[in-house]
């Protein structure tokens, strides 16, 4: 029984392996229409990465991310469109953006304990929100479209654009992986695990969880903030409302993790390929969509409270990723594929 | 001159009875069972569509519809509290806000499949456009004037109920120490039960004045538990005279920055609450 | 071993085991006491008391065995009965409700616990000085003035069995002994008394009879009068 399971688990290590190196080719094998659905995957897939780092295990439940990536949307606008800088440099600076909003916004909700925290975060984003509605160099309430000649630098063709947009997004995914992956194994990753298992484990295990927990933080802004930046590619325009869309970048993105499986590494991976299946024959629900992906992360929290992935877990002897163990040997080899995907 | 000034700083001391009603509720919730509930605005809505519906299709009086709506407010926040929350309340802070944002999300949601996104209102009849003439062509609202004094009386209630009343007795040690309550006997999840429906009860009452006082629509639930977030927090965690307080420091805030420029409404209310987080994060009147 | 030596116990826990997960902190214990009788559980740090204790007021997540009060099964009753039938707990670094007042913090025994003859007079009667507090935040008094009020509380829900947790835990040794020295008074009463200590002397000085806990079994029972200080430190330790 065991050693099936333990065939089945590297059987799934392979497969996930296979997966990644799929996607680094997506844009030669798809349509440009399933290149732009990936897309919007792998930005998703960076916001559940995070909220799930956050909440999962630094305990900073935020119901506020979307203002980083409405930050990032609007940092990548003001960087090109109006500074007239690099493009592709403008990403990343969209993430610089971010984390300088970071710092003065996490001054500000650390004052306030787990449970005020998460709306303190909200006040946050609100705040920016409505003040990015009252930049009129950025469109003021009703936004602006990215102008053409930023939009061609990305590609000539839509399909080529496309493609670049995609990898764009791909790398970012698989960097926000790799870096809570190594955070995770890291001693601070160790503590803050420890932490969310047992209140004096961390001490134990000798981790400064307050630090760790600002590390968490400012970390994640920089990804949130390209992420935005990525986005605002996409939809070719930045508005307050949408670029700071709590349903969009926050809503969702909680469900995604809830569902997936809070706390784990493989959670927000598993709820955010969940979502998008559901998605094809959800959205055109309306509100009820809202309604059942509500209903459902309710339900999850009751039954099964670590997700999808909780359930699955308890059939398998360990985790995809390994992030609790020394690396087995297959998980060297998925590694490796994983790096050869890259290049 | 000053006159325009001195009118908007009476509108907001008036606006913050209202902001304070809706405090009430969370307050009591955060303070007992310290987590907040992401739903309270959510439900705040709610009810206001609720009173929409008896006052409309049944033509009832919004005050008999009030009355009406109260008790079954008190039935739902305990039997929620009681039935779902109670299973995860206590465990980790995490999955009591999730549940609630799962919450908040599926009333927006239905509000929006039943009723459509229309912004609504309930007519408050003569009551509403009454006004009171306090000279210098300074004018407020009976209604206006009317909430702000059944708030004061709202805070008297709950403040009279918690540190006079045997169950108010109870209230307050379990929000001590809920294991120690256990210990002795104490049943702590029915009286947290007890603890939600009365604030649900304000929850009622809040929509009884908001729903005459503003326009509202399924998606109105968010911007009400900011405001009733920050009032918590502005007044000090658990502090009802406080909330009262920082009810009033919100209205003046925003209704001042309205006066100024009427898109800096809502930013002025929360630019304040981020300042005083910041320079007395443990609020203008804490309790202890 | 000794078990029930008054005819008919109040209290008979048969077989009673206790577990945090997988870990058996009780194991296979048989314990009674009668009405009016003290009985004194003693044993070293972790060596199950309080679980036990919890256990029996109903606290304790997975139990097994039966556990009988007053003729009837309580294991599997909710606290709130089981108190009401008349057990009550003072807990074990005393639990009590600071930001309440004392009358508060007695109030609440008074109206967890079942009808009787005990009234908040009896109490003050016991400790004068609660009294003059009466009106004073129970987390402002010394701690043991605490012990008081949590022992005010316990006796103002009229118990027929009082289950003391380490009364004694950080009070001076004057306020120790004054307040040993009431417990005959509550014995006179008819109640029935469980008295947890990890000091050896003071509880044996007072017990009618005493069980001493390892690792969650008792290794010895018996009469104080019985057993040599040797055997019971031999025990105490599991030397
Ligand atoms: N909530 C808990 N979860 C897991 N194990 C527990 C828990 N409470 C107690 N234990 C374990 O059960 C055993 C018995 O603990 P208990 O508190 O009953 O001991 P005790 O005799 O009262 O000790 P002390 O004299 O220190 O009060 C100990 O090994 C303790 O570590
Ligand atoms: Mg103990």
């Amino acid at each position: 029984m065991r050693s099936a399971s333990r065939l089945s688990l590297n059987l799934a290590r392979l497969v996930c392996a296979a997966a990644v190196a799929a996607a680094a080719a997506a844009p030669l094998l798809l349509s440009q229409n399933d290149v732009v659905l990936l897309t919007e995957f792998m930005s998703m897939l960076v916001l559940a990465i995070m909220w799930n780092l956050l909440a999962g295990y630094a305990d900073i439940v935020t119901v506020g991310q979307h203002a980083f990536v409405g930050v990032g949307a609007y940092a990548f606008f003001g960087f090109t469109a109006l500074a007239g800088l690099d493009p592709y440099l403008s990403i990343p600076l969209a993430g610089v953006a971010a984390l300088a909003i970071a710092v003065p916004a996490m001054a500000l909700v650390f004052r306030l304990r787990t449970a005020y925290l998460a709306i303190g975060t909200w006040v946050v984003a609100e705040v920016l929100m409505l003040i990015a509605g009252k930049l009129d160099a950025f469109g003021g309430g009703s936004g602006t479209s990215l102008p053409i000649s930023i939009v061609l630098s990305f590609g000539r063709t839509r399909g080529d654009r496309l493609a670049v947009i995609y990898w764009l997004a791909f790398a970012l995914a698989a960097t926000a992986m790799l870096a809570t992956y190594v955070l995770l194994r890291s001693r601070i990753g160790v503590g803050l695990t420890a932490m969310r298992d047992n209140e004096e484990g961390a001490a134990a295990v000798g981790v400064n969880i307050t630090y760790a927990r600002i590390l968490c933080f400012l970390g994640t802004a920089p990804f949130l903030g390209m992420a935005g930046a990525i986005i605002t590619l996409q939809k070719l325009r930045i508005a307050p409302p949408a670029s700071f869309s709590i349903t969009d970048w926050t809503v969702f993105v909680i469900f995604n993790v809830v569902i997936g499986g809070i706390g784990s590494f493989e959670g927000p991976i598993i709820g955010t390929i969940v979502y998008f299946v559901l998605r094809q024959y959800l959205s055109g629900l309306g509100p009820v969509h809202l309604i059942l992906l509500g209903s459902f992360s309710i339900i999850t929290i009751l039954v099964e409270r670590r997700g999808l992935w909780g359930l699955v877990r308890r059939m398998l002897d360990d985790d995809l990723l390994p992030i609790a163990h020394k690396p087995s040997p297959a998980f060297r080899a998925s590694a490796l594929l994983l790096r050869a995907a890259r290049r | 001159m000053l006159v325009p000034w001195i009118n908007q700083l009476l509108q907001g001391i008036l606006l913050g009875g209202l902001y304070t009603m809706f405090a009430t509720g969370l307050s009591l919730s955060a303070g007992v069972m310290r987590f907040v509930n992401i739903a309270h605005g959510d439900f705040i809505v709610l009810a206001c569509f609720a009173l929409l519906v008896l006052t409309t299709a049944l033509g009832l009086n919004p005050v008999v519809a009030t009355l009406i709506v109260l008790p079954f407010a008190f039935l739902f926040g305990f039997g929620l509290q009681r039935f779902l929350l109670q299973r995860v309340v206590g465990q980790n802070v995490l999955l009591v806000i999730l549940v609630t944002f799962g919450l908040s999300i599926i009333i927006e949601n239905g509000l929006l499949e039943g009723f459509g996104a229309d912004t609504r209102k309930v007519s408050g009849g003569w009551l509403e456009t009454a006004t009171v003439a306090l000279g210098q062509g300074i004018n407020v609202g009976l209604f206006q004037v009317f909430t702000f004094i059944a708030a004061v009386a709202l805070v008297a209630v709950l403040d009279l109920l918690l540190y006079r009343t045997g169950i108010g007795a109870k209230i307050r040690a379990v929000s001590d120490d809920v294991a120690a309550a256990d210990l002795i006997g104490l049943s702590s999840g029915r009286i947290y039960a007890v603890a939600m429906g009365i604030s649900f009860v304000t929850v009622g009452i809040a929509a009884g004045f908001m729903s005459i006082w503003t326009n509202f629509d399924p998606a109105s639930g968010p911007t009400r538990l900011l405001i009733a977030f920050e009032v918590v927090v502005l007044g000090g965690l658990g502090s009802l005279w406080g909330s009262l307080a920082g009810g009033i420091v919100l209205g003046i805030a925003q209704s001042i920055g309205g006066q100024w420029d009427i898109t800096w409404q809502m930013l002025a209310g929360h630019i304040i609450f981020l300042l005083v987080l910041a320079v007395r994060p443990q609020g203008l009147f804490p309790r202890y | 071993m000794i078990t029930a030596t008054t005819p008919k116990p109040l209290l008979t826990l048969s077989g009673v085991c206790v577990f945090y997960g997988n870990f058996r902190a009780i194991d296979q214990i048989d314990i009674a006491v009668g009405a009016g009788e003290i009985v004194s559980i003693i044993g070293a740090n972790g060596a199950g008391k309080t679980t036990l204790l919890k256990a029996i007021i109903g606290q304790a997540d997975r139990v097994e065995g039966r556990i009988c009060f007053a003729g009837a099964e309580i294991l599997g009753s909710t606290t709130a009965a089981i108190v009401r039938s008349g057990i009550m707990l003072v807990p074990e670094g005393r639990r009590l409700f600071p930001s309440l007042t004392v009358e508060e913090n007695l109030q609440l025994g008074w109206e967890v616990g079942r009808r009787g003859q005990i009234g908040f007079d009896d109490v003050f009667r016991l400790f004068p000085v609660l009294r003059e507090q009466r009106r004073q935040r129970a987390g402002w008094l010394s701690g043991g003035q605490q012990q008081m009020v949590a022992l005010g509380r316990a006796l103002l829900a009229n118990p027929r069995l009082l289950l003391c947790d380490e009364i004694s835990l950080g009070l001076a040794p004057q306020v120790v002994a004054e307040l040993y020295a009431l417990i005959p008074a509550i014995k006179a009463r008819g109640i029935g008394i469980l008295i947890v200590e990890q000091d050896l002397e003071r509880s044996l000085s007072v017990a009618d009879r005493f069980y001493c806990l390892l690792e969650g079994r008792v290794s010895l029972a018996g009469r104080p009068a019985e057993v040599t200080h040797e055997t019971v430190i031999r025990h105490y330790f599991g030397l």
